[in-house]
């Protein structure tokens, strides 16, 4: 968005107000794909600051040009997570998702039928302890396009690979999770 | 030309985004409505998709924008000195801290005179518990007395009002009680008996011992207004 590169702009000439609005746009859709990546609510939060610490000390190499900022942020955020991945392989085998901090569904929510929200709030629990069995490559991919909902385009900026590989990726993820899901007893409603 | 269960899994995502040509589509429905293990397989994938589209972002804590613009931006400035006294001063100054500070003030002067606590004489001993504690028994009990004696004064008072109420109806109807005429009696002459009958002079005994109670009861009352009268007619 214009807004964002502007708010950029007035970031690099030293405006901290500027940096906070920036920080306050982006902040909820950057802790929402580490915690669909991770299911946990604390690392959500962990990789979340490290996020917009390294894009603040990167802010001089952001080019408008090249893509908007959220995309810019969003493929920060991927190779972060992807590093946290690989860091904690060893520690996450002998973890439990019982562990993983409750988080707060959106307050948007407030407006459906109980009914609907019981069935939503298990729908989320069951995709998300899901998604933490797909291999990462799998999982970023669905969470991409299906949790953030972004284009094909946006999704192979961020992966920085092929528009054939972003399609087969997602493909293969939704296949995996729907057959986890069924493994694990979800039955479609 | 029909299609493979690979060829299936491989265009599911293109079949269920939209993204195929109506003869592959039609290609794709065919092999689904034949196939069992494809049929469920689309089934399950287009289910989850629909309930992943509609599922809602989580609430990132509130705590989180402040650790991060913490980290990047470096801690928020606080002022020192007379800047931070100043500071603390002015987010006094609201009409609903005012409110607030004078319903506190209200209910502590309550607190403390209904302990006993002398405003014209303040003393720092009456604000020691062992005080507090005994002004509170005392007044307690100043009160409860207060409150017995006033409560007694005024069934005393209701009762002498009922029976002077009722000694005022004697009077307004006197042929009710007179005695009537003995027809034995000669015109003029008295027979030594009373002007009152028996029941008439029980009421003026009545009367007389409420009074005596009343006297008893409201002594400075009696003393100041009717302690003449009563020394009048009482024996």
């Amino acid at each position: 968005m214009e807004q964002d590169a502007q708010l950029v702009q007035h970031c690099l000439q030293g405006d901290a107000s500027a940096w906070e609005e920036l920080v306050r746009r982006h902040t909820r859709r950057i802790f929402n794909i580490c915690y669909r990546f991770t299911g946990n609510g604390t690392e959500a939060e962990d990789l979340s600051q490290e996020v917009f610490l390294r894009v603040y000390r990167t802010l001089g190499s952001y080019r408008s040009a090249h893509g908007g900022f959220a995309t810019w942020v969003t493929s920060v955020t991927r190779n972060l997570l992807i590093d946290h991945y690989r860091r904690t392989k060893r520690d996450r085998l002998t973890d439990s998702l019982d562990d993983a901090m409750p988080v707060v569904e959106n307050k948007e929510s407030a407006g459906r039928r109980p009914d609907q929200q019981l069935l939503l709030g298990e729908l989320s629990a069951q995709v998300q302890a899901g998604l933490t069995k797909l291999s990462p490559d799998l999982r970023e991919a669905v969470i991409l396009r299906d949790l953030q909902q972004l284009e094909y385009a946006e999704i192979q900026q961020i992966l920085a690979v092929p528009e054939g590989t972003v399609k087969s990726r997602i493909n293969r993820g939704r296949i995996e999770l729907a057959r986890i899901l069924q493994q694990m007893g979800v039955r479609p409603t | 030309m029909m299609w493979t269960c690979e060829q299936i899994e491989a265009r599911l995502s293109d079949y269920l985004d939209g993204a195929l040509a109506a003869t592959d589509r039609a290609a794709f429905e065919a092999h689904v409505g034949d196939c069992e293990r494809c049929a469920p397989l689309v089934a399950h994938v287009s289910q989850l998709l629909s309930g992943m589209h509609v599922m809602e972002q989580v609430e990132a804590p509130p705590r989180l924008v402040y650790s991060i613009l913490d980290k990047t931006l470096g801690p928020r400035e606080s002022a020192t000195g007379w800047a931070a006294v100043l500071g603390w001063v002015r987010g006094m100054a609201s009409v609903r801290f005012a409110y607030g500070a004078l319903s506190v003030a209200g209910t502590l002067v309550i607190l403390l005179s209904a302990l006993g606590f002398s405003w014209r004489k303040p003393k720092l001993a009456d604000l020691q518990p062992v005080n507090i504690y005994r002004n509170a028994d005392r007044q307690v009990h100043l009160v409860y007395a207060k409150g017995t004696k006033f409560v007694n004064d005024l069934r005393v008072v209701s009762e002498i009002q009922s029976r002077l109420r009722q000694d005022n109806d004697l009077q307004t109807n006197p042929e009710s009680v007179a005695p009537s005429a003995s027809p034995e009696k000669q015109p003029g002459r008295t027979d030594g008996s009373k002007p009152a009958t028996p029941r008439q002079q029980n009421r003026a005994d009545d009367v007389r011992r409420q009074i005596e109670v009343l006297a008893n009861e409201l002594p400075l009352w009696a003393g100041r207004l009717s302690v003449p009268m009563f020394a009048r007619r009482l024996p």
